[in-house]
């Protein structure tokens, strides 16, 4: 393993932290910022594939994920967040039971799918020097993290966040694998930031989601 | 450029220019550039653009013409159903503004000869479609537009996953090269697999449906129309070019058998005419998915005319329920009765739609579901074919005996006071029986 090889790796490992951070934050202001950090990270590991492998590609994609992701999604969301203080506080919720079960989910879920589905896959980017595929342990912790969030909480804000978050998994699991023509990750950012910019409407309107009664059956 | 990929093109744009009149006559450009388009996509069908950007096979361009006709329809009835909302929660040109939207959206993902486009394309409809499910602004229709944006979301990122898989398999997302190069490997099964999980959550595919009876029963009805008749069908149509590189056949199958079984249980015991409806657009989409499974010259002809026969069937039966709505103000089955006095017209189209999306003879989804099961039984299928013909019969009485009992259970006084919403209902609950009888005549003079 070289020294880019070994800079992914950590890079990747604290993109992981940073969807436990988010897992672990009541504040909605503290996991939009979560999510902002770990767009720029992932751009990073974008920047590093593209000097290794001198491609303009990963420069544009890297460039996209700051502007779109970490930028503009951080600006919708924290644009819509009211201004009374009690709002910007996710309430009723166990942090300590929720990361337990969060732990468990993501080890269990991520060993299966990893061991059954990816393990013998030969990554075709320059990290396939390193061996083995061992680096797609992270996007799929990414993606099942993003789901868990969405799954876990009631408000608004929280969903959107593990959505974007489920996204940059499957923007970091392109990067490892083979990244998809430019055009159409483009696109896909686009409509996920037109979703988020949608999801912000609805996030007026209703804050927290419970059961209603006429949704029954 | 080609005469194909012109077309192609034009009916792409035609929709998504209507925002130019955004402040003024939408409402007729709407129905003008729906008519249009209509009209493009039948003179299509001579020139199908088939290389490069556009793909339309065939069974695209029919899929298009259906799209395209329930458009039509939903925009010629919202000019009406929309006037009776108190609470609008999106203005009145944002509504057609965004109805054309999500038309193009679908027509994209029709046409297009990409499964990363595709992908776009369907992330799209929900994109355009979401804020139209608040149309009537409640808090049920909130939440049901909340879910419906998370859910399908996160359901179509699995979706996603398969894409990439797909190219990383064979270096390419062309739909033409990709069906053609009949790759075999673990990826490629892992990939089409994933796509039941991602499309399939558009298409209604258990236990990822959740979205969908929530979606349909608090959407206005021209929107239910539009979902339920041509959207989850062009989810259908994307899910099947992938399942076409690779056919995962006892997966899809069996899957499609559970959420036939799920939808008919589920049908039984609901208590809002819409929200039944709903779970009834899950049991055809499912069964039309086991067709398409199934595969043969059967399979896929009877899957098609299902498809058409119940995109004008339901639709009939979203228009007869808006109407219901409308003018009854009730969303529950046992406090509606003598509809077959008091709304003679839109209790025919009701009646018409209900027998139609249920697979009665002569209705063209009856010959579909003949069609499939016939595929089903000649691949030996046994347990899946029983399974299937009970619960469908199951579902054809719960959702008949509730139809009936708000036809012909009491009388009440003449509340029919839109003809225009009545005639739209019924000329689409009446297309259904005359495909079902045209099928029957062509297939006559055949043998």
């Amino acid at each position: 393993m070289n020294y880019a090889d070994s800079l992914i790796y950590l890079i990747s490992s604290l993109i992981a932290v940073s969807a436990f951070y988010i897992q672990g934050q009541e504040f909605i202001v503290s996991m939009i910022r979560g999510q902002s950090v770990q767009s720029v990270l992932i751009a990073v590991v974008a920047f590093i594939i593209a000097w290794e492998e001198r491609s303009y590609d990963f420069i544009i994609l890297g460039a996209l994920i700051i502007i779109l992701r970490a930028f503009l999604v951080n600006y919708f969301l924290q644009k819509r967040i009211p201004k009374q203080k009690s709002y910007i506080y996710e309430g009723k919720v166990n942090l300590s039971y929720l990361f337990l079960v969060d732990l468990i989910f993501i080890v269990i879920s991520v060993f299966i799918l990893y061991s059954v589905a990816f393990s013998g896959i030969v990554l075709h980017s320059f990290l396939e020097n390193s061996g083995n595929s061992g680096v797609l342990v992270f996007p799929l912790t990414l993606f099942f993290q993003g789901l868990f969030l969405i799954a876990s909480r009631r408000t608004t804000f929280t969903q959107i966040i593990g959505y974007v978050e489920e996204e940059n998994s499957l923007v970091l699991f392109a990067m490892f694998l083979l990244p998809i023509p430019i055009i159409i990750e483009a696109s896909v950012f686009l409509d996920v930031l037109a979703l988020v910019v949608i999801s912000s409407i609805v996030v007026l309107e209703k804050f927290t989601h419970e059961p209603v009664e006429e949704l029954r059956g | 450029m080609t005469i194909g990929n012109l077309l192609a093109v034009l009916i792409l744009l035609i929709p998504s220019s209507v925002g130019i009149f955004y402040r003024w006559r939408i409402k007729e450009a709407s129905i003008v550039a729906a008519a249009i388009d209509l009209a493009l996509s039948t003179i299509m069908y001579y020139f199908r653009p088939q290389t490069g950007f556009f793909f339309v096979q065939n069974i695209t361009i029919i899929f298009i013409m259906m799209v395209l006709s329930v458009h039509l329809l939903s925009t010629v009835y919202s000019t009406r159903y929309l006037r009776g909302i108190e609470n609008m929660g999106i203005r009145e040109p944002t509504y057609y503004l965004l109805l054309n939207l999500f038309t193009v959206s679908m027509i994209f993902s029709l046409e297009v000869n990409n499964y990363g486009f595709m992908w776009v394309g369907i992330e799209a409809t929900t994109i355009s479609s979401a804020l139209l499910l608040i149309t009537e602004k409640t808090e049920a229709s909130l939440e049901a537009t909340w879910r419906y944006i998370v859910l399908v979301s996160a359901g179509v990122a699995f979706a996603f996953i398969s894409i990439i898989l797909i190219y990383y398999s064979l270096g390419t997302l062309s739909v033409s090269v990709a069906i053609a190069s009949h790759p075999h490997s673990r990826i490629i099964v892992l990939a089409v697999s994933l796509a039941l999980i991602g499309f399939g959550t558009k298409v209604g595919v258990f236990p990822v449906h959740t979205w969908l009876p929530d979606a349909h029963s608090e959407a206005p009805s021209p929107v239910s129309a539009m979902f339920s008749g041509v959207l989850l069908p062009t989810a259908l149509y994307v899910l099947y070019e992938v399942y076409e590189i690779e056919p995962v056949q006892q997966l899809y199958v069996w899957f499609a058998v559970i959420s036939i079984v799920a939808a008919s249980i589920f049908i039984g015991y609901q208590t809002r005419y819409k929200r039944m409806f709903a779970y009834s657009t899950m049991e055809n989409m499912n069964l039309a998915l086991l067709g398409l499974a199934a595969g043969g010259p059967l399979g896929v002809t009877g899957a098609i005319l299902l498809l058409i026969s119940h995109s004008f069937g339901k639709a009939g039966a979203f228009y007869s329920s808006g109407n219901v709505l409308r003018f009854t103000g009730k969303k529950n089955i046992a406090e509606i009765n003598g509809l077959g006095t008091s709304m003679s017209y839109t209790s025919a189209s009701l009646l018409l739609s209900s027998l139609a999306v249920t697979g009665t003879p002569p209705f063209g989804t009856f010959f579909g579901e003949f069609l499939i099961l016939a595929e089903v039984l000649s691949l030996r299928m046994y347990a899946q074919f029983i399974i299937v013909i009970i619960f469908l019969a199951t579902a054809f009485i719960s959702v008949n005996y509730n139809i009936t009992g708000m036809l012909f259970n009491g009388k009440g006084p003449h509340n029919e006071r839109d003809r225009l919403m009545s005639a739209i209902s019924v000329i689409s609950s009446v297309l259904p029986l005359i495909i079902g009888i045209f099928y029957l005549v062509v297939y006559i003079e055949v043998l």
